[in-house]
């Protein structure tokens, strides 16, 4: 790995800026090599924001009081709005209770995730390989399913989606085709995806506009391209921001269309 | 991994390793936030509502209990008020009676005082009355005896001449 960077090094000094590439996303294992228990950068990230997000949540909920202080204010203003404005919003406070830690843990996890990508050192989200939003997406799909199952029955359900109430027959057959699909495949991968693409677009945005802060900035002797960088660097800070924004934004998404997918497991509500 | 195969369809092709650990992370902090975090934010949730409504029905208590207060205070004012007002006729009316009372018992005094005076006056002239008739009567002889001295040798006439003098004096007396 280090030789690979000295040589990009290199490159980026003879012929322009080290721009980002799908290399970034895949880097190669520096522990336990070969093993299922492989460790690479992105991974290293997210082992580390998951120690930091847990002793966070878990102090403050150790030190939590009566009458909060700014902290555990904002933590508890956090709290209450993914179990008020989420769940309780969409599935009323009856259904939604044993949602609340499930929709809870995904914002949080996926809200600090997302916001590796713009810590420095980090500089990468640890939602950016396809693996972790997947596996939240299978959490939520797994947890309709079981709703799904328990409320209408496996075959009460699957009917609901093949043959949807109050269509006609001929549309049904297209119909019924695509609510299966819907249900068993383009849920979970369009919530895998969305995520996923999200912080791979954030991430070489933001690494692209440094690259070229870097080079017209730092790495240029042309004095007539400064001012070049220092657009370049605006648009980093534009970026940056615009990526904590998305951090939150991406974190809500997701919870608020798990919970979506879940209530749409229940039946309707006359 | 060689660099050639790293193009974007690798993106979506996840490592072994990758969901190995990417599970083990995520069932690690739902398992913290639903064991701990989550029980914990909710207990202190819990106990500052049950605490905020313990303190609305305290001041409800409260505020009830001043409004009972009141009233009751109010009660006896307008009952103590309502005595002193008794009191007060009472007090007048007695006064009254007693001054009536007084009234008439002087009044009565004085009828008496007046009527025993008037009886004493009464006994006191007709004794007077008495004794005078008696003297006048002995007075009235001796002096017509010392007029009349020579003049009675008859007895006849000197008794007719008594008798006439004592009816005059009667008749003066009764008048």
């Amino acid at each position: 790995m280090v030789s690979q960077v000295s040589t990009q090094l290199v490159l980026a000094a003879k012929a322009g800026p080290e721009l980002p590439s799908v290399d970034d996303f895949l880097p190669d294992p520096i522990l336990f090599q070969g093993t299922p228990f492989a460790i690479n950068r992105i991974i290293l990230i997210r082992i580390v924001a998951t120690i930091v997000l847990l002793l966070v949540m878990c102090i403050t909920a150790k030190r939590a009081k009566l009458v909060p202080g700014r902290w555990q204010g904002l933590i508890e203003t956090l709290l209450e709005f993914v179990r008020d404005n989420i769940v309780y919003q969409v599935m009323g406070e009856e259904r939604g209770r044993r949602y609340v830690p499930m929709i809870t843990t995904l914002f949080f996890t996926i809200f600090v995730f997302n916001l590796c990508g713009i810590i420095p050192g980090m500089n990468m989200a640890a939602t950016a390989t396809v693996t972790m939003p997947l596996v939240f997406a299978l959490w939520t799909f797994v947890q309709y399913w079981i709703a799904a199952c328990r409320e209408k029955g496996f075959l009460q359900y699957l009917r609901g989606e093949l043959m949807p109430p109050g269509v006609p027959l001929p549309i049904d057959i297209i119909l019924g085709p695509i609510n299966l699909l819907e249900a068993l495949i383009i849920r979970p991968f369009s919530l895998t995806v969305r995520l996923f693409a999200n912080m791979i677009a954030g991430h070489l945005l933001v690494a692209t506009c440094l690259a070229f802060t870097q080079f017209y900035l730092i790495e240029a002797s042309n004095w007539a391209v400064k001012p070049v960088g220092v657009l370049w660097l605006l648009g980093g800070f534009a970026f940056v921001c615009f990526e904590m924004f998305v951090a939150a934004l991406q974190a809500y998404v997701f919870s608020i269309l798990s919970t979506v997918y879940i209530n749409q497991s229940y039946p309707e509500v006359e | 991994m060689p660099l050639a195969e790293k193009n974007g369809i690798a993106l979506f092709l996840p490592e072994t390793y990758d969901i190995v650990w990417s599970l083990v992370i995520l069932v690690v902090i739902a398992v913290c936030f639903y064991k701990y975090i989550m029980p914990k934010f909710q207990a202190v949730f819990d106990a500052r509502a049950a605490k905020i409504e313990g303190r609305m029905e305290q001041a409800e208590k409260a505020q009830k209990d001043a409004d009972e207060a009141k009233k009751k205070y109010e009660d006896q004012l307008s009952q103590a008020r309502v005595e002193a007002s008794k009191i007060r006729d009472d007090a007048r009316a007695e006064a009254s009676h007693i001054i009536a009372d007084a009234r008439s018992r002087a009044e009565s005094d004085a009828a008496q005082i007046t009527e025993n005076a008037q009886r004493s006056i009464e006994s006191q002239q007709k004794q007077a009355l008495v004794s005078l008739k008696g003297e006048v009567g002995t007075l009235a002889t001796a002096l017509a005896g010392k007029i009349l001295g020579s003049e009675l040798s008859s007895s006849a006439t000197q008794t007719q001449m008594l008798d006439k003098m004592i009816d005059e004096m009667d008749a003066d007396s009764n008048k």
